[in-house]
């Protein structure tokens, strides 16, 4: 059955198209991707993203199973702060990445979306084989998650709570009331533009929280942003998504995840990846941009003089660049910065440029002439 | 939202339009297939020369986040492509109906026209 959001109603009423994504009916777009995504770049722009999971961890070894099962030593993560991993599994695939919140004497973890079952079987499964006194569980249906990302979201959120946001470094985290809504905020996103995330129980008034927030927002042209425009800001800043780049089996090395690996400690998966970092022959996740007219897509072949040397994970047109861009995993030899490439779309080859992520840079909106104080 | 339809064109379940013009045919997407694509960023044309038959993929359009194909209402040789597209694909947004056509194809069957959709059946279909 397909899952919504408990925002949907509001999501029609602001005139979403809606596409089924991992199970879930979310919002594509509203006005247009293209659209939205500048606003993120240029403004704010507000997210609901609950298609995204929420396991809770708790227990007195929690910080030592999230610590097996992940990339990361939990116990170098301090109180309010949230980290980036992966977890694996024992030859070093990539069952999910994911965020951990470290919240007093518990963690949230944030899965992908229709990962949460997954996860938690797995994390549970490794706690009761290791003897670790922890407990995971699976809260996804209980939470809404929205995202407020771009370079207005702080003086947008500001506006509904005490708190000094400046206080939240990135990667902070923290319960705090916004609107007079109790959420879980992290200063964290998927833009790679300013923004923070609210983790809200279902039984708070998200609804008022959203028009709230968009409210706030007005005086920055706040819109409201679908998923479309979601990935197409992902891939600008060469952030992964798991349904497209784990797909098949990868490894973080694979996916150039290593300045996520805490090798100082002991991992699932941690054998297997020393094993092929020593091999070093893997195709590596590799960003694109189209120096010709053309727009790589999933699936289309990465050549050189002809011969076949990846295969693209995801592309798109880059709508603060207005060319291709695209992720995919090349063969090593062929993938240093600069190095030509051709994209086989639809039988005509189109010259691509390999380099190092991000694709759109940090301050490309102020280069553009937008006032950005941050 | 009301989608444009014109009454002296002829259309195609996949929202293609047709229009006479002396013994050729115009062909583009119509106003609802483009509000329904949203920002069209690419087109890709055919070749003038290029013989195509009824219901082949004539051409390719793409917005932000999808591919779609565009298929030839008609049998015919394309005769001339709208190239202007190559670099101002937004006038595909802009204009369906007119500006914003796609190719010119010299019939080679006229029969086939007359089996297209009038506007009026066009208009359930959508």
């Amino acid at each position: 059955m397909t899952k919504q959001s408990p925002l949907h109603k509001i999501h029609k009423r602001l005139g979403a198209r809606f596409t089924n994504f991992a199970g879930f009916e979310m919002p594509i777009f509203y006005s247009s991707i293209k659209d939205e995504h500048l606003t993120v770049r240029k403004s704010v722009g507000l997210f609901d993203v609950s298609h995204m999971s929420n396991v809770w961890i708790t227990g007195d070894e929690a910080e030592k199973l999230i610590s097996l099962t992940t990339l990361e030593d939990a116990s170098k993560i301090e109180d309010k702060k949230s980290q980036y991993t992966a977890i694996c599994r024992e030859d070093g695939t990539v069952i999910d990445d994911t965020i951990f919140m470290h919240l007093g004497d518990k963690f949230m973890m944030i899965p992908n979306a229709g990962m949460d079952e997954i996860v938690t079987e797995w994390l549970n499964k490794k706690a009761e084989e290791n003897n670790i006194c922890a407990t995971v569980e699976n809260v996804s249906s209980n939470y809404v998650i929205l995202a407020v990302q771009g370079p207005k979201s702080r003086d947008t959120l500001q506006k509904l709570t005490k708190v000094d946001l400046k206080t939240i470094e990135f990667f902070g985290c923290q319960y705090i009331d916004i609107g007079g809504v109790n959420c879980i905020i992290s200063h964290t996103g998927y833009t790679g533009e300013l923004g923070f995330e609210l983790n809200i129980n279902r039984s708070e008034k998200v609804d008022e929280l959203f028009e709230k927030i968009l409210d706030a927002g007005k005086e920055f042209n706040i819109k409201p942003i679908g998923l479309g425009a979601r990935d197409t800001l992902r891939l600008e800043k060469g952030f992964i998504l798991a349904g497209n780049e784990f797909k098949g089996g990868k490894t973080p090395l694979e996916a150039i995840m290593s300045w996520a690996i805490n090798w100082d400690h002991d991992f699932i998966g941690k054998d297997a990846l020393i094993k092929q970092k020593e091999k070093g022959d893997y195709f590596r996740l590799t960003s694109l941009i189209a120096t010709e007219k053309g727009i790589p897509r999933h699936g289309f072949e990465i050549q050189k003089d002809g011969k076949n040397v990846g295969v693209v994970t995801s592309g798109t047109l880059s709508p603060c660049l207005n060319v291709g861009i695209a992720m995919g995993y090349v063969k090593p030899d062929f993938r240093e910065k600069d190095s030509i490439l051709e994209i086989n779309i639809r039988g005509k080859k189109v010259k691509a440029k390999v380099v190092k992520p991000p694709i759109v840079a940090k301050d490309w909106a102020k280069k553009i002439g937008v006032e950005i104080n941050e | 939202m009301s989608d444009e339809i014109r009454n002296d064109l002829k259309y195609t379940d996949t929202h293609e339009w047709l229009r006479v013009k002396d013994k050729n045919a115009i062909i583009g997407i119509t106003d609802h297939a483009q509000s329904e694509l949203t920002d069209i960023v690419f087109v890709e044309l055919p070749q003038v020369g290029k013989e195509i038959n009824k219901g082949d993929e004539l051409c390719v359009v793409e917005s932000v986040k999808s591919v779609s194909e565009i298929y030839a209402p008609i049998s015919g040789k394309i005769v001339n492509v709208n190239s202007s597209l190559e670099n101002s694909p937004e006038t595909v947004n802009e204009s369906p109906y007119d500006e914003g056509w796609l190719v010119e194809i010299e019939p080679t069957n006229l029969s086939e026209i007359n089996e297209l959709l009038d506007a009026d059946t066009y208009k359930t279909r959508i």
